[in-house]
């Protein structure tokens, strides 16, 4: 077995977290190597530039890993009540190369929602403590809104000018001014100009199938190449088997698989997994030893469980009119957050957001609603660029019964496991869920439409996967401690979506990098506690 | 992608489940260029060509699905995925022998109405998965087909090369939000945390 010089920082996983972890501690000195399961997108492969990119995103783009296959992937399976259908991918940058840049801050009361509303779990610290970190992301990333919407704490100018609404975003807002509610342009991980050497944002549109022109802040675009030039030892197409655990009891680093197939051991003072809300459990699921039977850091039981994914649906106006829906940035419009704290008016406790879309295209709407046959042309003529979309987001409260766990019948290319997930929306889901479509069809009317159609609450639509490894000040009832340190090993970290231990009810990415650049800190502020006894020693 | 699901009737692809979709991921076959066929013969090829321009006839400036190459596509498709060939290969045979049960012709050979009825005949014996996929794959490749987008584009005004070459759109009018700003804080105060202030 090849062991590799030791480094002061071992980070599994090149994603949204995993990348802006490197890109913090090479910045402030550490000595980082990162292994990522996947490789560099090759962006002349990006299905968007191509004219027919609507099929490449069904196939090799394919958010499903079941579909795409790419030789990183591993196989997942759903099961529950309401099946999630599970989007992701495994590359540098990880899932977020497939996002669409949706790019939201958390309410401060998303990190109380125990003491606020008796159910969930509080977050072990406030908004307060997470806001100056927010803030350092979205200058990383040139994120694009406007401050001053009241449905927030005050903060600083954003660095961008929010994306254009065009018409789609100016219908919406006219039915927002009709209603009498809040509204707010979305804030999006897009540079709208020329920002730090990425081109302006030229409208292209269907964010999710990839942005050759590089104006989609994603991770390989944002972190990546500072992280580079700081140092980072980046090995693409390594798949990590196991955490490797100490006579200490502290993690040596980790063992993994390279890309001819052997296998090395990868060496470090501190080793954060950052896998994202299946590979996470995945990797601490199989890291079992003697002294940790059950997976690492699980003394608590709970790696794997409490699976959140939001309630999540779409509602669709139609209207008369052509509303110009192919322009612009898929989620670039105006949103709201009239619904998003809990209602004691209500019959369910949190809240939703509605997101503003453009028009489907094609492909997806020839797939959506166009029977076959005779009738075909005419129900596509009616809704192609006459229809305009809603994107719905809800709180999914944490429970243990929604989960991911090892499956040993479905194996991945080196023999090592897959995921099954099962999940089923709660009660508190449901009402919300229906709650938010009802809300949503009022939204389309008041906007002018002659009918509205929504996709109901299943199955899920899984981009977010988040809980699974949640922090807490309680090692019986979590997995990490406040900055993502495994209560049960003092120097792994595990700081992805899998530590958040509630979902809010907007998208995470925002989140998972504020969380991630924290957890950084917190290493590069802490790093004498772990030289003590290691070969390996943070300078 | 995620925004393909058939509405009402969506199946979450993984892999405790046959489906066709997790063995084409990797069948990469670029659309707008002509091609041969290369797995069926002559006959099937003509039932499958028949079969997709009945799933999406003609309509003023668009084609039919047969004439921008879809049969071929499913079969550039199964040529790269040998292992979903039965199944084409047994649907074909099946749509043959019900048109030529009911009408004494070859499907082809049948008028637009017989084409549908027999589809639908097929349908209703249980071959769906075998259905779907050959409607999937046709719904594909007929629109991602440069002659097709261009025609919708001349009839709806939606610029399916928008994505190629961007477009300009006025920026955001800040003035629209001058009644929101004027609004309250709308999120809640805890002990210890912020302060409700503008």
């Amino acid at each position: 077995m090849s062991r590799e010089p030791d480094a002061d920082v071992l980070v599994i996983g090149s994603g949204a977290a995993g990348a802006a972890i490197c890109s913090r501690l090479a910045g402030r000195g550490a000595r980082v190597r990162c292994l990522e399961q996947g490789e560099w997108v090759d962006r002349a492969r990006l299905p968007k530039s191509h004219p027919d990119w609507e099929v490449r995103g069904r196939r090799y783009w394919a958010a499903n890993p079941n579909v795409r296959r790419w030789p990183a992937d591993y196989p997942v399976s759903s099961e529950g009540q309401d099946p999630i259908d599970v989007y992701m991918y495994n590359a540098v940058g990880g899932s977020q190369i497939g996002f669409a840049g949706n790019y939201w801050r958390m309410a401060p009361s998303d990190f109380k929602v125990r003491s606020l509303d008796g159910v969930g779990a509080d977050w072990p610290f406030d908004y307060e403590e997470l806001a100056p970190y927010y803030a350092i992301n979205e200058a990383e990333v040139g994120v694009a809104g406007l401050a001053g919407d009241p449905c927030g704490p005050p903060r600083e100018p954003l660095p961008n000018p929010p994306a254009p609404i065009g018409r789609p975003g100016q219908l919406l807002v006219n039915a927002y001014e009709k209603l009498g509610w809040y509204w707010w342009p979305t804030e999006q991980a897009i540079t709208t100009r020329p920002y730090r050497g990425r081109p302006a944002c030229d409208n292209r549109g269907w964010c999710t199938f990839g942005c050759p022109q590089g104006s989609l802040s994603t991770a390989d675009l944002t972190y990546w190449p500072g992280a580079l030039k700081n140092g980072v030892d980046l090995r693409t197409q390594a798949r990590v088997r196991e955490i490797v655990i100490g006579e200490d009891g502290r993690a040596l680093g980790a063992r993994y698989y390279d890309q001819d197939g052997v296998v090395r051991d990868a060496r470090a003072a501190v080793t954060v997994v950052a896998c994202g809300g299946l590979g996470t459990p995945l990797l601490l699921l199989m890291s079992t030893s003697p002294s940790h039977p059950d997976g690492l850091a699980n003394s608590s039981g709970l790696v794997g469980k409490n699976l959140m994914v939001h309630v999540q649906s779409f509602a669709t106006g139609l209207f008369e009119e052509p509303v110009d829906g192919w322009n612009g940035t898929w989620g670039g419009t105006v949103s709201t957050r009239q619904f998003y704290e809990t209602d004691p008016a209500r019959d369910y406790l949190r809240g939703f957001i509605m997101s503003g879309c453009r028009g489907w295209s094609p492909l997806n709407l020839a797939l959506q609603i166009a029977p076959w046959g005779s009738g075909h042309h005419r129900a596509f003529d009616e809704r192609i660029n006459h229809e305009i979309s809603l994107y719905l987001c809800g709180e999914d409260l944490p429970e243990e019964s929604n989960r991911v766990e090892l499956d040993w019948d479905h194996l991945d290319g080196f023999g090592m496991p897959g995921v099954v997930t099962h999940h089923e929306l709660n009660d508190n889901s449901r009402r919300l869920g229906r709650d938010m479509i009802g809300h949503a069809h009022q939204v389309l009317e008041a906007a002018g439409a002659r009918s509205v159609r929504d996709f109901g609450l299943a199955p899920i639509w899984g981009w977010h996967l988040l809980g699974t490894a949640r922090m807490g000040d309680d090692p019986r009832t979590s997995v990490a401690d406040r900055f993502n340190r495994a209560h049960d090993v003092p120097n792994l970290f595990i700081a992805d979506g899998s530590s958040m231990p509630t979902s809010a009810g907007v998208n995470p990415s925002a989140t998972i990098q504020a969380l991630a650049l924290r957890c950084a800190d917190q290493i590069w502020e802490s790093r004498r506690d772990y030289d003590r006894g290691r070969s390996s020693q943070i300078r | 992608m995620a925004y393909d699901r058939k509405q009402g009737q969506h199946q979450v692809a993984q892999s405790s489940r046959p489906d066709y979709r997790l063995e084409v991921g990797r069948a990469e076959v670029p659309l707008g260029s002509p091609r041969d066929f290369v797995v069926l013969d002559p006959a099937r090829a003509a039932t499958l060509k028949a079969w997709t321009s009945t799933l999406i006839p003609a309509a003023g400036r668009r084609p039919d699905a047969g004439s921008v190459g879809a049969a071929e596509y499913i079969d550039a498709t199964v040529h790269l995925v040998p292992s979903i060939r039965p199944v084409l290969i047994h649907a074909i045979d099946e749509v043959e022998r019900l048109a030529r049960t009911t009408t004494r012709r070859g499907f082809s050979e049948c008028s637009a109405e017989e084409r549908e009825a027999i589809l639908r005949q097929f349908l209703s014996g249980g071959d769906r998965d075998a259905f779907s996929m050959v409607s999937d794959f046709t719904y594909e490749a007929y629109y991602g087909h440069p002659k097709v987008l261009a025609a919708i584009e001349a009839k709806s005004g939606w610029r399916g090369n928008a994505t190629m070459t961007g477009s300009p759109i006025a920026p955001f009018d800040t003035s629209q939000l001058e009644r929101v700003r004027e609004l309250p804080p709308r999120y809640r105060i805890f002990e210890g945390g912020p302060e409700v202030k503008r």
